[in-house]
C-alpha cells in the first residue's frame, strides 16, 4: 500500500514542498505561525522557513488578500489561509474587484498567480458564521480557479498547482475531510485543474458530487450495489475551470443524473452542473435530474438540527432511487 | 498658514512658493510637466463629447497637476505606482507612454490594455503602473508591492496616490495599520481635493485632520499646499529619500483642487456643492501660474521659451490623437483566454505527475472539537 496521509497533512506537505521548490513562496493568515497552524495544515513552517515567509497577519482580511496581490505583482507566488470561509468575505473586494479581473483588465500583460485556502467548517455548532459553503459564488466570477478537493491525494497535488500556475485561484477545503487519508504520493506532483475523477465506475446512474459529499456519495454507491444499482461517482475536483465533457460523457452513458453538492440549494453549483447536462443531452435523459443540497437556509448550531440540515447517505441514496422510479 | 478646507479659500493668494534650493533643469522640469498634464487634459477635455470617441468614464484632473509633476521627477522606473479613478496625472508621471493612453480610452487595439479598460481602469505594467476606480482597493494593492519589495530585498518603493475619499474605506486603515506596524517601503500620496464626487469631507468626516489621525498607526504624514510644485517635490523627495533607506511607511497630504466635474467636462454646479469664492480661491492659486510667476521672477522663463515648450506639447498631443484615431478598434473575442492563463510554466518546470489510488470511502468525517 502506498503512502497514506490525510487531508491536513497533504496540505501542509503540499506547502512545504512548494516552499522548499521556491523561495518566491510565502504563506500569510492568521495564526500560521503558530503550532496549532491552522488545524495543523502550518504547524512547523515557521521553523523551517522562518518568520518572513511564514507570517501572521492582523485580522484585516480584506488587506491581505490584496497584500498578497500586490506581492504577487513582484514575482512572488503568495499563498493565503483563512481559518474558515466566513471570514474570508471580508475580502470580497480585493477578490471581485480586483484580483478576478486583473488579467483581464491588464490585456493578459500583468499576472497574480495568488492561491486562497479556506475551510468550510462543518459541525460541533459552528452555526452560520463558521460553516457558509460558498464555492459557487466564486466560480460565478471569471478570472478565477475555484478548486474542491475532497481526498488528500487531491488537495496536495491541487494546491501544488495552484501556487505554481499563473491563474489566480480558490482553495475550497472541508474541515470535515481533514482526518481522510489516501495515498499521497511523496514527490511534488500537480493535479490540474479541469479534469473530474471518476471515483466509481458504473452504468445505471451518475452521481456527480462536490467536496466533502464525495466519500458519502462513495458509501451511498457502496449500499447501492447491494441492491444492484451500479451508480457511478464522478467528482469535478474543480468548479472553474469545470470539466463539463466528463461530466457530460457519463450522464451520456448512464441516462440518469443526481447532482450533490455540499452547499445551497438555489442558484449554485448543482445547478449549473445540472443545465450543463440538460443542455447537452437533456431528452436523451431517461429521468429528471435530481440535486441533493443543503436547504436554502443558513447553518442551525443546535446538535438536534445539525444532522437534519446537512446531507447524509440516506439523502444521496433516496435520490439515486428517485432517478430510477 | 492654516491647512484646512475650513479656513483655506479664505486665505487669499499663495506666497509661499519658492524656488530656492531647487535645481534649475528640476524647476524647469516641473513646469513643463505640469503644462504638458494640464494641455494634455484640456485637449482631452476638449475633445470628449463632441466625436464621442471616448466613451468611457473620464475624471480629469486639470488644477491637480503640481504632484503628478513632483512624483514624475522622483519616481524610478523600478518602483510601483497604484492610482485611484483619476489616473491620468499618476500615469502620467510614472512616465507610461501617452500615447497608450490616449488609445486606451479611444478603445483600440493598441491602447495600454487594448480597449479593456479604458481611463478609470489603465494600467501599463512595463511601466509598473496600475490604477482602478474602487479607491481603498488600490491602496491595500500597493501594500502588497511595498511587501514583496521588502521581502525580496530590494531598494524599490510603491506609491500609492488617491484622494481623501479613499480614506473613508475601511480598507484604508487597514493599510495604515499594517504599512505601520511593519514599516514598509510604501509611500502614500493623497490629493485632497475636498470632494468625494459631490460630498464634502467635512460632511464625510469629522475634520480634515488624516494625517493627525494616521501617525499614531506609525505612519509618518505630512499636510502640504498642493498647489506649490516646490514644495510638493521637496517633500516627496524626502520622503522617498528616507523610504528608500528604510525608514518607511510615510504619507503625504496635498490640498488641492479639481476644477471640472467629478467625471467628464459637463458642469456639476447644479448639485451646489461648492462655492464660487472657493472656486476662485483656487484658480487664482493654480499650480502652474504660482510656479509661472516665479519662474520669469528668476528670469528662468520668458514668452518666447514658454512658447517653445507649448509648441512642442501641442505636437505631442496632436501625435497621440493621430495615433488613437488611426488605431485600429479590438477584434479579439476569445472571452476566456481574456481571463484565464493557460500557460502554466513554472508549474511545468517543477511539477511531475503521479499515479492516483483508490481513495477508501469508509472513513468517517473529522471530528471537531469545540474549536
Amino acid at each position: 500500500m502506498a503512502r497514506q496521509l490525510s487531508y491536513a497533512k497533504a496540505i501542509l506537505e503540499a506547502t512545504d514542498q512548494a516552499m522548499a521548490l521556491s523561495t518566491d513562496v510565502f504563506v500569510l493568515g492568521q495564526l500560521v505561525d503558530t503550532k496549532s497552524g491552522i488545524f495543523g495544515t502550518t504547524t512547523g513552517l515557521v521553523d523551517k522557513y522562518g518568520p518572513e515567509r511564514v507570517m501572521d497577519f492582523p485580522v484585516s482580511e480584506n488587506l491581505m488578500t490584496a497584500t498578497a496581490m500586490g506581492a504577487a505583482l513582484t514575482g512572488l507566488r503568495p499563498v493565503i489561509a483563512h481559518q474558515r470561509l466566513d471570514f474570508m468575505i471580508y475580502s470580497l473586494d480585493a477578490i471581485a474587484n480586483w484580483l478576478a479581473l486583473w488579467r483581464f483588465k491588464s490585456n493578459g500583460k500583468s499576472a497574480m498567480p495568488v492561491t486562497i485556502r479556506t475551510i468550510v467548517g462543518k459541525g460541533w455548532g459552528q452555526g452560520p458564521q463558521h460553516s457558509k459553503s460558498l464555492h459557487s459564488w466564486f466560480a460565478h466570477l471569471p478570472g478565477l480557479r475555484v478548486a474542491v478537493p475532497a481526498t488528500a491525494y487531491d488537495a496536495k497535488g491541487l494546491l501544488l498547482e495552484s501556487i505554481f500556475s499563473e491563474t489566480p485561484a480558490i482553495f475550497v477545503e472541508g474541515r470535515g475531510l481533514y482526518s481522510m487519508t489516501d495515498d499521497v504520493p511523496e514527490e511534488p506532483y500537480r493535479v490540474k485543474f479541469g479534469h473530474a475523477a471518476i471515483r466509481r465506475p458504473g452504468k445505471d446512474v451518475t452521481l456527480i458530487a462536490i467536496g466533502n459529499l464525495v466519500p458519502i456519495a462513495l458509501r451511498a454507491a457502496a449500499t447501492l450495489e447491494k441492491e444492484g444499482i451500479d451508480v457511478e461517482v464522478v467528482d469535478p475536483r474543480t468548479l472553474t475551470p469545470l470539466d463539463r465533457k466528463t461530466l457530460c460523457d457519463s450522464a451520456f452513458k448512464t441516462r440518469r443524473l443526481v447532482v450533490a453538492d455540499p452547499a445551497w440549494h438555489s442558484f449554485g453549483a448543482s445547478a449549473e452542473i445540472i443545465a450543463t447536462v440538460v443542455e447537452n443531452l437533456g431528452d436523451k435523459l431517461k429521468s429528471k435530474p435530481v440535486r441533493v443540497t443543503l436547504p436554502d437556509s443558513h447553518t442551525p448550531m443546535s446538535m438536534a438540527l445539525e444532522p437534519e440540515f446537512y446531507v447524509d447517505e440516506p439523502d444521496v441514496i433516496a435520490a439515486v432511487r428517485q432517478t430510477l422510479a | 498658514m492654516e491647512l484646512s478646507h475650513k479656513t483655506l479659500s479664505k486665505s487669499g493668494p499663495y506666497r509661499e512658493l519658492s524656488l530656492d534650493n531647487l535645481p534649475a533643469d528640476v524647476a524647469l522640469s516641473l513646469y513643463r510637466q505640469m503644462l504638458r498634464l494640464r494641455r494634455t487634459e484640456e485637449a482631452l477635455l476638449a475633445e470628449y463629447h463632441p466625436a464621442e470617441e471616448m466613451r468611457c468614464p473620464i475624471h480629469f484632473c486639470i488644477g491637480q497637476e503640481a504632484i503628478p509633476a513632483a512624483l514624475s521627477q522622483l519616481v524610478k522606473p523600478e518602483d510601483y505606482m497604484f492610482s485611484h479613478h483619476r489616473s491620468h496625472g499618476y500615469y502620467f508621471s510614472k512616465g507610461a507612454p501617452l500615447r497608450e493612453l490616449f488609445a486606451e480610452i479611444y478603445g483600440r487595439e493598441t491602447g495600454a490594455n487594448a480597449g479593456k479598460a479604458g481611463s478609470q481602469d489603465i494600467s501599463h505594467s512595463e511601466s509598473h503602473f496600475y490604477s482602478g476606480a474602487i479607491l481603498a482597493g488600490a491602496v491595500s494593492i500597493a501594500v502588497g508591492a511595498a511587501f514583496g519589495f521588502r521581502y525580496r530585498k530590494t531598494n524599490q518603493i510603491a506609491i500609492s496616490g488617491f484622494g481623501e475619499g479613499a480614506t473613508d474605506e475601511g480598507a484604508f486603515w487597514e493599510a495604515m495599520n499594517y504599512t505601520g506596524k511593519q514599516k514598509l517601503p510604501i509611500l502614500f500620496v493623497i490629493e485632497n481635493n475636498r470632494y468625494a464626487t459631490f460630498s464634502d469631507q467635512l460632511k464625510r468626516q469629522d475634520t480634515d485632520n488624516i494625517v493627525e489621525r494616521v501617525r499614531p498607526f506609525g505612519v509618518r504624514a505630512t499636510k502640504i499646499f498642493g498647489n506649490d510644485a516646490a514644495l510638493a517635490y521637496r517633500t516627496l523627495q524626502a520622503e522617498i529619500a528616507r523610504l528608500r533607506a528604510g525608514d518607511g511607511p510615510a504619507l503625504v497630504e496635498a490640498y488641492t483642487y479639481r476644477w471640472n466635474s467629478h467625471v467628464g467636462p459637463e458642469d456639476d454646479g447644479a448639485n451646489n456643492y461648492r462655492t464660487a469664492e472657493e472656486m476662485k480661491y483656487w484658480k487664482e492659486n493654480c499650480p502652474i501660474v504660482l510656479f509661472d510667476e516665479k519662474l520669469r521672477a528668476a528670469r528662468m522663463l520668458d514668452d518666447k521659451a514658454k512658447a517653445a515648450i507649448e509648441a512642442e506639447i501641442s505636437a505631442e498631443i496632436a501625435g497621440n490623437f493621430k495615433f488613437a484615431k488611426e488605431s485600429p478598434f479590438p477584434k479579439d473575442t476569445d472571452w476566456r483566454r481574456m481571463n484565464y492563463e493557460d500557460a502554466s510554466p513554472v508549474a511545468d518546470r517543477l511539477l511531475g505527475t503521479a499515479a492516483r489510488g483508490q481513495f477508501d470511502q469508509d472513513q468517517a468525517e473529522a471530528k471537531l472539537g469545540p474549536y
